[in-house]
């Protein structure tokens, strides 16, 4: 058997944490937002609820303990890096996609229920149920996934260089953005903006999701090739021979 | 037979301390190595680089002829298993058993089941509510049950009560003599491995001090006790690691063999001769190889000396 | 403790199979134990154990039979018995007369004592 395939295996030993609790916690937060429909008044309106994102959270968690429990776990296991994130990348891939599919279907009962019979919106929120049927299920699954790696990263950087290293990115992040906000408002720049944001697509939001999630493997930490990383060339590293080939990010490579 | 691991001048430095300096070893198959030292020596460090857990700051580490460092090819021959072993917060030591039995191609799950056993661990429960003993018993069912062709046991024992520690040396004779591999225990308690050892490496402060066959440490060392005087004329210019005087006695061990002559010249001096154990041989040379420890002279001993 | 830390673990092994030989407790073409049996129970390191029995088989003390295992070899006790009474009076005597002339036991004196310590044995096994 493939040990990718294998690394997937071992991160399901446990099914209740990819499989059973993330179902529980669906059914929960819609079953308990039912009950809340029944309690207000309808007044014909639609009612929209954001308890669909309550997984999605929980996936962000996984991200973090996946690299904090379960790599130190695996190398135990004497499981290469490389394997041990594609597998891990593979696994989540697969229950964001099923996920995602999910979420599509039960956003289409949803819409021919007339809301579940109460007019609530749970699945098939506005704008992102609309359109054809590969753009809900691309939104859905990049969100997963960006939170999933975002939980990933974050957990990578901590171990890396502890609170400092989070600290540091948190700030950047902080700034960046605060940035960013300065220069529209300088330049008046709010109606482009809002035109643009207006502008997007579920698919081409699901794209800056994509962006995001990934941006660790491939910008903004170089390839190991490179043999530089993140928070520059502070530490020196001494790049394995036959490290040129893998398509890793550096900041795994990293991790002691 | 090829050599399983070759370290060539390897050193690592943390910030402000070096961990190993210019450490160079070779293992041959199938043998059980002793790594001792004490805390702190650099055991933990030089096995992690090893297994490609972690790296060298300089220096050549060939494992199976090849570099470890994301190496399917030599990482698939290896269990190293660490003192402070992470599981999954999720997992039973069931699950840490499935998976274990996932990527090693030679587990025994027959062996993980018998030890399992006789450790009396608990199977389904969570991992974090296990004793640090249990743990341990973990750790080492998979170092054991792998039969891995390069197993590493990093203090394997902590928190392991002497029943427990006894079962695990057992097993491993046992088992090894059965399936011979290479196998690196690293520990402080040195009596109680000693036997298990065919050779030893001594690490101090980051430097290999010994490294040699146990059998041939085991007589490299002799302690005469005696009259101070007469034990100075005995002894000639022999090495003396270590000595201790009280009154107008001394108690003297010296490196090297005495024959037959030698033993009855000390008998009839009134000199009285005793073996020096492993243990107190690597005490006295970890000792007297770290005269810039001086600012360890506080917690001299440790455990090590007892 | 079974084995003494101290000394070479291999040649405790040898000198203990020797032993069994000479009290009879392994007799002559009578199977040796194998060496993962030695390791097992003295909780040694294979090798090691084998270096001891090897020792014997160099000696002829023992031989192997390829796949059965290893035998005491015929006239094993009598090369044994002879070569501990070469070492007998190092071992034993000399240390005695020592320790004798510190307290001032006359070598008849000695004697005598060695008598009644044969006559004390004998006492004991009947």
């Amino acid at each position: 058997m493939n040990r990718v395939v294998k690394v997937m295996r071992m991160q399901l030993a446990n099914r209740w944490i990819f499989i059973g609790i993330p179902l529980i916690i669906l059914a929960a937060s819609f079953l308990l937002t039912l009950i809340i429909w029944s309690f207000i008044p309808n007044d014909g309106g639609v009612r929209i609820s954001g308890g669909s994102q309550a997984v999605m959270w929980y996936f962000f968690a996984l991200g973090i303990q996946s690299l904090t429990l379960t790599f130190p776990f695996s190398q135990g296991l004497s499981i290469t890096r490389r394997t041990f994130f594609l597998g891990t990348l593979s696994l989540f891939s697969l229950i964001a996609l099923i996920t995602a599919v999910t979420y599509w279907l039960l956003g289409l009962v949803e819409q021919g229920t007339g809301g579940w019979g109460v007019g609530g919106s749970f699945f098939a929120l506005d704008w992102i149920a609309d359109g054809p049927w590969y753009q809900p299920i691309a939104f859905y699954f990049a969100v997963m996934m960006a939170l999933f790696l975002i939980g990933f990263w974050s957990a990578t950087i901590y171990k890396r260089w502890q609170a400092t290293g989070l600290l540091i990115v948190g700030i950047s992040v902080a700034l960046a953005l605060v940035g960013t906000l300065y220069v529209i408002g300088s330049r008046n720049a709010w109606p482009e903006v809002g035109a643009f944001l207006g502008s997007q697509t579920q698919l081409a939001v699901a794209g800056w999701f994509a962006v995001l999630a990934l941006a660790p493997c491939r910008r903004f930490v170089p390839h190991p090739a490179s043999g530089r990383a993140l928070v520059g060339s502070a530490v020196k590293w001494n790049r394995p021979r036959h490290a040129e080939s893998v398509p890793l990010p550096t900041l795994l490579h990293r991790i002691p | 037979m090829s050599t399983v691991i070759e370290v060539t001048d390897v050193t690592k430095t943390y910030r402000k301390s070096e961990a190993l300096r210019g450490v160079t070893l070779a293992l041959q198959p199938d043998r059980i190595y002793g790594l001792l030292g004490r805390n702190g020596a650099g055991k933990t460090t030089l096995m992690s680089i090893l297994t490609a857990q972690g790296f060298a700051s300089s220096g050549e580490v060939r494992v199976f002829g090849e570099h470890p460092y994301e190496n399917e090819r030599v990482l698939n021959r290896i269990c190293f298993i660490r003192e402070s072993q992470k599981y999954p917060d999720s997992f039973t030591a069931e699950h840490a058993f499935k998976s274990a039995a996932l990527f090693f191609a030679n587990w025994s799950q027959e062996l993980a089941d018998r030890l399992v056993t006789d450790f009396q661990l608990p199977l389904r429960r969570n991992i974090k509510k296990l004793s640090r003993g249990q743990l341990s018993a973990v750790g080492v069912i998979i170092g054991l049950a792998s039969r891995a062709e390069l197993t590493f046991f990093d203090e394997p024992y902590l928190g392991l009560d002497a029943v427990a520690r006894q079962l695990f040396y057992d097993r491993l004779v046992e088992d090894y003599s059965r399936h011979p591999r290479t196998v690196v225990l690293s520990s402080h308690l040195i009596d109680e491995v000693a036997n298990l050892l065919e050779h030893v490496i001594v690490i101090d402060q980051g430097r290999i001090i010994m490294d040699d066959d146990a059998e041939t440490i085991r007589g490299s060392a002799f302690t005469v006790v005696g009259s101070a005087e007469k034990v100075r004329t005995f002894l000639g210019g022999r090495e003396v690691v270590h000595s201790d005087n009280f009154a107008s006695l001394a108690s003297v061990t010296a490196l090297g063999t005495l024959n037959e002559s030698e033993t009855r010249e000390a008998a009839e001096l009134g000199l009285e001769l005793a073996p020096v154990s492993l243990q107190q041989l690597i005490v006295r040379k970890t000792m007297s190889a770290s005269p810039a420890s001086s600012g360890a002279a506080d917690r001299p001993l440790s455990e090590v000396a007892r | 403790m079974l084995i003494d830390n101290g000394r070479p673990i291999f040649l405790q092994i040898a000198e203990r199979i020797e032993s069994d030989i000479i009290d009879g407790t392994l007799a002559e073409e009578s199977q040796v134990p194998s060496t993962n049996e030695f390791a097992a129970f003295y909780r040694i390191n294979p090798a090691t154990a084998a270096k001891g029995v090897n020792r014997l088989v160099d000696d002829r003390i023992l031989y192997k039979q390829r796949g059965i295992g290893m035998f005491v070899s015929t006239g094993a006790r009598a090369v044994l018995m002879q070569r501990r009474r070469e070492e007998f009076f190092d071992q034993y005597v000399q240390p005695l007369a020592r320790e004798a002339r510190k307290l001032g036991i006359e070598p008849d004196e000695l004697a005598d004592m060695i008598r009644q310590g044969e006559h004390a044995i004998q006492g004991g096994t009947q």
